[in-house]
């Protein structure tokens, strides 16, 4: 176990921990943002900046920042979360997503231990040999992703326009 | 010397020039707002009143440290901090310069020349609305808070014009690193014109400046600060040094993005039609390449000044109709079109 992995891990915990527990909707939105940049760090570290980058720009400059617009146009700063972190309905459906994501954990670790430790292969995590796999060898995975945007695009715009 | 300590006198180095750059600029800015009005500005502290950013600074620090009893504390005091740091971090990856050879030591003038450093400046640039959008909320006051609203729609809205700009000069130069895009810029141009980005990508170079002034948030786009309207907007509430942190933030992104500018569409440290490294020597090579790249820098960060007091503010409707329904549609027709080209001459 190495420090840089051990503290930005223990970030993203700790981070991860205060998203699900702060009272205030900024601040936890503040803590998710945490976690992504400690992600990106960790991608870093394994050999996949420009993993590292998307992380960055598109969850933590895109998506998040949506998630924090919506969170100023429809709260004010004094308002708590108490009420929704009490909820029961979604305290259940998180027992749900641990448990799913337990599962993924252990079956990764059981991969790792089977296989052990690989050497990665020249030109690992460079832009250009993500983009030879996407339009190579995860091509349909590709296309069916850009036919979910156009279907979500369709109906932005049916929504957008008030009449047809 | 080692690596390391090279690499932290190039971070220190450019450190302080940004800040130095900050500092001069508030001068420029005033000085340059007076002429344009026909009026003098602060010309008392020093020669032509150059000293008037260190009055500035020395007032802004001694001022008393206010926290509104209303305001959320932590975030308060997190929230000029959020601003500043994506702000100087963005300029590790843009060339200042060619190379100096120093004690036989060929030193590449840029902090860091990472293979994607195009897409670093664009992911570091998109983090600066957090500054904005803390200070607004945490300031709990309803002006600051709209104005940290339109500040995320705004930057959400031109990161897309920007970035589609951007590809398309990727797709032309076949590289994310900057300094192989300024490399690529050397030579002439249709035989006449120097080799640079703005000659291949004039559309691409106009919706690029257009998102940069948006992105930055100056006058055409201020709508996050409006004083006319929002008192300041995510601002208001801030006072000694850290509405200074917040102003010298903006004028060190404006550092940034000029630079991104020269490096991108206008070659760069390199003199059109005159190659600088055949008849100067290494060292003095290196530092005619900075001169020459800080000139046009320059040249930009007076045009955004030069912009910011010929012309009106945008309406908010008006500015998200400019960038949704003009600037992405034009940038996606130069994006296709420099496709094209490209292919047909590859």
């Amino acid at each position: 176990m190495d420090l840089y992995f051990i503290t930005f891990a223990v970030m993203a915990v700790g981070a991860g921990i205060f998203t699900i527990s702060a009272r205030e909707a900024l601040a936890s939105a503040l803590g998710l943002l945490t976690v992504f940049v400690a992600c990106a760090a960790l991608y870093l570290h394994l050999h996949a900046p420009l993993i590292a980058i998307f992380q960055i720009s598109i969850y933590a400059g895109a998506i998040l920042v949506l998630v924090v617009f919506v969170i100023m146009l429809l709260m004010s700063p004094d308002d708590r979360l108490e009420v929704i972190q009490e909820n029961m309905s979604y305290r259940i459906m998180g027992v749900f997503l641990v448990a799913a994501m337990i599962g993924l954990v252990v079956k990764a670790l059981k991969d790792v231990k089977e296989h052990g430790a690989v050497s990665l292969p020249d030109g690992f995590g460079s832009p250009g040999q993500i983009g030879e796999f996407f339009f190579r060898d995860y091509l349909l995975h590709f296309e069916v992703a850009s036919v979910l945007l156009l279907v979500a695009l369709i109906a932005a715009i049916y929504l957008g326009k008030k009449k047809l | 010397m080692e690596d390391w300590i090279i690499d932290l006198i190039k971070v220190v180095f450019i450190w302080v020039w940004c800040l130095l750059i900050a500092v001069v600029m508030t001068w420029v800015e005033r000085r340059a707002s007076a002429m344009m009005q026909d009026r003098l500005g602060p010309n008392r502290a020093g020669p032509f009143g150059l000293l008037q950013p260190l009055a500035d600074g020395i007032k802004l620090f001694t001022k008393e440290e206010i926290i509104p009893e209303k305001a959320k504390k932590i975030l308060y005091i997190l929230g000029p901090a959020l601003f500043a740091i994506p702000a100087f971090s963005a300029y590790a990856v843009v060339p200042f310069g060619d190379k100096i050879v120093i004690g036989g030591k060929e030193i590449i003038l840029q902090v860091s020349d990472v293979n994607i450093g195009f897409l670093y400046v664009l992911a570091v640039g998109s983090m600066g609305v957090y500054g904005m959008v803390v200070g607004g909320w945490a300031s709990n006051n309803k002006y600051s808070i709209l104005g940290g609203l339109r500040s995320t729609a705004q930057l959400i809205s031109y990161e897309v014009p920007m970035g589609l700009a951007l590809l398309a000069v990727v797709l032309l130069y076949g590289t994310f690193s900057m300094r192989e895009m300024v490399l690529a810029q050397q030579g002439t141009f249709l035989g006449f014109l120097p080799n640079w980005g703005i000659f291949k990508q004039p559309l691409g170079f106009l919706m690029f400046i257009v998102a940069a002034y948006a992105e930055a948030a100056r006058v055409p786009f201020d709508l996050p600060e409006a004083e006319s309207e929002l008192v300041n907007g995510y601002h208001t509430e801030y006072g000694s040094m850290r509405l200074g942190l917040y102003l010298f933030g903006e004028y060190v992104n404006l550092g940034t993005l000029s630079g991104i500018m020269v490096s991108i569409y206008f070659g760069g440290w390199q003199l059109p039609y005159i190659d600088m490294s055949a008849f100067l020597g290494p060292v003095s090579y290196g530092i005619a390449s900075f001169l020459v790249f800080f000139l046009k820098q320059a040249f930009f960060l007076f045009l955004f000044v030069w912009v910011r007091w010929t012309v009106p503010r945008f309406r908010y409707d008006q500015l998200m109709g400019l960038g949704w329904k003009s600037l992405i549609p034009l940038c996606l027709v130069n994006f296709f079109i420099t496709a094209l080209l490209v292919q047909l001459t590859v």
